[in-house]
């Protein structure tokens, strides 16, 4: 991670969890549903001065039904959005890249492209 | 002199819309049963809306995010997700309601069946919020709805006993619980039904999403503020006068309202055929206005939950989910209209379930209205918070007395 944070502290279950994702134009994502993390080593005792685990990555996909019913799903059905890309955290996480450029539209974009748009007046701005 | 104009057409907008198939329904309903001794709860619904418009208006309007949205990060997965459904489903009631709603209207208007007038309905409905800007769809339901006034003229025009009113508003008469035992009851689930039907869910889901969708920022907090306070009272005086008309013709002749006619007969026994030809306007704009709120509340709704790109500022290709979101909305409505259920049956349960839900939705906007992250230096004042507390303590009794109060009474009957 190159960009330096100001000393603000952050609960991340407060202020990242659950909160709206909005891209470099403003245009609402996803929510965070998880965070990833660097590992840390199970059932190994942790050596003296190692850092604390940092965030690589907000997590987006099927987790609500997990959430509340504990387990969690497969990996490969997560969608990351690298830390790198995050801007800003606010009442909603900015990120500086577009969506459109994300795996996580994947289905925004396929209803649009395949459904949506091809309805009359689809690709039109309202009058 | 356009400044003063856009003021005055947020306010007659707001009082054009205010009033839907629910308020129109539920009020005629408990004039005719009741008189006018169940005044009071419009009064104490129209407060609370006005409380409740105006906090959830000023979170978007500082904040940028809309209900939904706060819902889902206050509350978690869990609660959220249980929030969401409860509101959805309820939301779809409403819905549903307000389809019928146009169709009985123009039922009314021209003698056609109304199952043949929903599909029609629907296909309007989606028309306007696909294609049509959010600021024209506003003001026009809104404007064509104030010819709802009429429901004033013509209780004027019926030259009632003022004295018996006044009588009936503010000294209401709560039937004896000993003398007839279902009585008692039978009020007081009217009372809840009234507030739900001042204060439903999505009119808070509309208003802080309309926030957002005409881009409302701190400054326009005062045009917000006007519309609300000086808009939502006088539809509640509209409501009242609903209420009163049902009260002077109906309830002397002992007429149960069942169907969109009865709520309408006051007017024509007043005015005849051209306050008829005004209240049936006002009818088909109050209801297509709520069916297209309440259909863009459920794309509200389930977009902000989810986090999925929103709004009728965007094209719809930009924000599909949204978009396919209202679509399969009204098709279900309108599936569930086809099976031949009576849309005035539909709007009496879609109020009662209203104020059931209710602190689902309050809670949330209360916490976050408080949050200084969110809101800066515009958090609650003290007054807008013992407000709050206070309406927090009705809604929650409201919410619990609902469902004991609707399975005694056999839901009003």
């Amino acid at each position: 991670m190159t960009r330096r944070h100001n000393t603000r502290t952050i609960d991340a279950t407060l202020s990242l969890l659950d909160r709206q994702v909005l891209d470099a134009d403003d245009v609402p994502v996803q929510v965070v549903t998880d965070l990833e993390l660097t590992d840390v080593a199970l059932d190994h005792p942790i050596p003296v001065g190692t850092g604390a685990p940092v965030i690589t990555a907000l997590l987006s996909g099927p987790v609500l039904a997990t959430r509340i019913f504990g387990g969690r799903p497969p990996t490969s059905r997560l969608h990351r959005i690298d830390w790198a890309d995050v801007a800003e955290i606010g009442v909603a996480i900015s990120l500086s890249v577009r969506g459109d450029s994300l795996a996580v539209t994947w289905v925004e974009r396929w209803i649009s492209e395949h459904i949506v748009g091809r309805i009359p007046g689809g690709r039109n701005d309202p009058e | 002199m356009k400044k003063l104009l856009g003021l005055a057409l947020g306010v007659l907008t707001a009082i054009g819309g205010f009033l839907d198939i629910g308020d129109l329904v539920t009020n005629a309903v408990v004039g005719s049963r009741f008189g006018l001794t169940l005044g009071w709860v419009v009064v104490v619904g129209v407060v609370g809306i006005c409380l409740f418009a105006q906090m959830s208006g000023r979170v978007a309007a500082v904040s940028g995010r809309a209900t939904f949205e706060i819902i889902r990060e206050r509350l978690g997965p869990r609660a959220g997700v249980a929030n969401l459904a409860a509101s959805f489903l309820i939301n779809l009631l409403t819905l549903t309601a307000e389809v019928g709603g146009i169709a009985l209207a123009l039922q009314l208007a021209s003698s056609i069946e109304p199952w043949l007038w929903m599909p029609v309905a629907a296909f309007a409905v989606w028309l306007v919020v696909w294609r049509v800007k959010f600021s024209i769809m506003e003001n026009v339901t809104g404007l064509l709805g104030l010819t709802l006034i009429v429901f004033a003229v013509a209780l004027f025009l019926l030259k009632p006993d003022w004295m018996q009113l006044a009588t009936q508003f503010l000294q209401p008469t709560v039937p004896a619980a000993g003398a007839a035992p279902e009585a008692s009851s039978t009020y007081w689930y009217y009372a809840v039904a009234l507030f739900g039907a001042a204060m439903t869910p999505y009119e808070v889901f509309f208003f802080s999403s309309g926030a957002v969708e005409e881009k409302w920022s701190i400054k326009d907090l005062g045009q917000s503020r006007l519309n609300v306070l000086v808009g939502f009272p006088l539809g509640g005086i509209l409501s009242l006068a609903i209420a009163a008309c049902a009260a002077v013709v109906l309830l002397p002749r002992s007429i149960d309202v069942t169907a969109l006619s009865q709520v309408v007969l006051p007017v024509a026994a007043a005015g005849g055929k051209l306050a008829v030809a005004f209240v049936l306007v006002g009818i088909v704009a109050a209801t297509f206005g709520a069916a297209l709120e309440t259909t863009l509340s459920s794309g509200y709704t389930l977009a902000q939950f989810f986090g999925w790109s929103w709004g009728k500022f965007r094209k719809p290709a930009q924000a599909a989910r949204f978009h396919i979101t209202m679509i399969v909305c009204l098709l279900i409505g309108l599936g569930v209209l086809a099976t031949g259920v009576d849309p005035v049956a539909v709007t009496e349960f879609s109020v009662v379930f209203s104020a059931i839900a209710l602190p689902l939705t309050y809670l949330p906007i209360l916490l976050v209205a408080n949050d200084p992250q969110y809101m800066g230096r515009y958090v609650n004042g003290r007054i807008t918070n013992a407000l709050g507390m206070l309406y927090l303590v009705i809604i929650l009794v409201a919410s619990l007395a609902a469902i004991p109060l609707m399975i005694i009474t056999g839901a009003g009957a």
